[in-house]
């Protein structure tokens, strides 16, 4: 079952979401909305710069879009408690994200909580610790 | 009467706890004016490496029993990705720009404010120094008598400062780098660096830019076994009127399980990381391979404007 809808729940998370985005710049994704999904993992690409978290979706007519959130590199989610391991396909999960501007499936990785309750935030792979 | 005492106390704790913070907030800034002073007092980064070295007897030869522990994996433990750390949020950086490098700046952070920003290292360029003292990621440091290695995961940047009593490149054989050229001696348990030769680059996003005239020195020092400070004064005359002196550290991280590794990088593991600067100046990825074209890992992607 999908749902997509505007989360101002976020906005905590998105004062933490836009505080370090290395590599690239962030202007292309919205600076302050964000969407929640829900879904299945399709595939974690566990790669630098940035790692990308595959989720299925699928709508109310059965349509399935693949959506892609975008977090840091390997060892920075490694901190954060974040592998490959966490989200294996076929995972259910729901994803917090800043959307593109453009309107193409894929986000910054602001929140993801699995199916079991736990969360992982990518942000925590920045805490001096 | 014992919630008296209690209060009585507590009010004792805060107060004193206030105080201790207030003086140590008044002796860091009163170190930091000092070292603004200290780099003042000279025209140059090299003439303040010399006077550093003058100080110190002309520094000491590390030998194999006498090297210090840098040893772990480190991160930046204060900054985010501004080259102060003592900037405040949402104040403008704290350098002296010459009145057309502070338009330039103006401009840059007016046209991020409209979203448009790229950012020169998007292609898995180096940073360049002194940037290079601000990347986010994993850090470790190697110390030996003669030559000292600065890593950074970031695009896999290593410094070598040569303490083997070396100078620089003679002027007429040097050519700019991104990470210049640096030579350093010991004082005590201080490492001093000059640098120079450095590329023309930005300090981070929504700073300042440095030209090819930029020179830096650095005093790094271990203060405590989970942190090391750098002392950094920049000196480039186009841009800055006065040195833009600044402390920057490094945290060693929690490591138990020896899981931290520093991984090698490039921007051709995954093509869903390809971005490339617009013709107005912005950051757009190109095509995600997300549905049904393959993963795209390990595809060099179709490149972008470098």
């Amino acid at each position: 079952m999908n749902t997509l809808r505007g989360s101002a729940v976020a906005a905590l998370l998105l004062a933490a979401a836009s505080s370090a985005w290395a590599h690239h710049s962030a202007t292309m994704f919205e600076q302050t909305r964000t969407i929640t999904v829900e879904g299945v993992v399709k595939e974690f690409q566990w790669t630098n710069p940035h790692s990308w978290l595959l989720v299925d979706v699928t709508d109310k007519n059965g349509k399935v879009t693949t959506w892609g959130f975008e977090a840091e590199g390997p060892s920075t989610l490694q901190r954060a408690g974040i592998r490959p391991s966490e989200f294996k396909a076929g995972t259910r999960v729901t994803m917090t994200g800043r959307p593109m501007k453009d309107g193409r499936p894929a986000a910054i990785w602001v929140l993801a909580v699995r199916g079991d309750g736990k969360k992982f935030d990518p942000r925590e792979g920045f805490q001096v610790k | 009467m014992k919630l008296t005492s209690l209060v009585a106390t507590a009010v004792l704790l805060i107060g004193t706890a206030l105080l201790v913070n207030t003086v140590r907030a008044e002796d860091a800034a009163e170190a930091r004016q000092r070292m603004i002073e200290l780099g003042k007092a000279h025209k140059t980064a090299e003439s303040l490496y010399l006077a550093l070295k003058e100080r110190a007897h002309g520094g000491r030869r590390l030998a194999p029993s006498s090297m210090p522990d840098w040893s772990g994996v480190y991160t930046r433990a204060r900054g985010g990705i501004t080259f102060d750390p003592d900037q405040q949020r949402g104040a403008p950086p704290t350098a002296k720009l010459t009145p057309e490098f502070q338009r330039k700046l103006a401009e840059r952070i007016e046209m991020a404010n409209k979203g448009i920003e790229w950012d020169p290292i998007s292609t898995c360029s180096p940073p360049g120094h002194p940037r290079w003292l601000t990347e986010p990621f994993l850090r470790d440091f190697v110390v030996t008598p003669d030559q000292t290695y600065l890593i950074n995961e970031m695009v896999n940047d290593i410094r070598r400062i040569y303490t083997d009593g070396r100078g620089h490149i003679a002027k007429e054989d040097r050519l700019p780098l991104y990470n210049g050229d640096s030579i350093g001696f010991w004082d005590g348990d201080k490492l001093v660096i000059h640098t120079n030769q450095l590329q023309a680059g930005i300090y981070q996003r929504r700073n300042p830019d440095y030209t090819d005239q930029v020179e830096t020195v650095e005093i790094w020092q271990k203060v405590n076994p989970r942190l090391i400070e750098v002392d950094v004064w920049v000196y480039d005359p186009p841009a800055l009127v006065e040195p833009w002196y600044t402390k920057q550290s490094y945290a060693k991280l929690d490591d138990q399980n020896k899981t931290l590794r520093i991984r090698y990088w490039h921007c051709g593991e995954n093509q869903n990381n390809t971005v490339v600067e617009t013709d107005g100046g912005g950051t757009q990825f190109r095509d995600f391979t997300f549905d049904g074209q393959g993963s795209g890992i390990g595809d060099q992607g179709s490149g972008g404007k470098p």
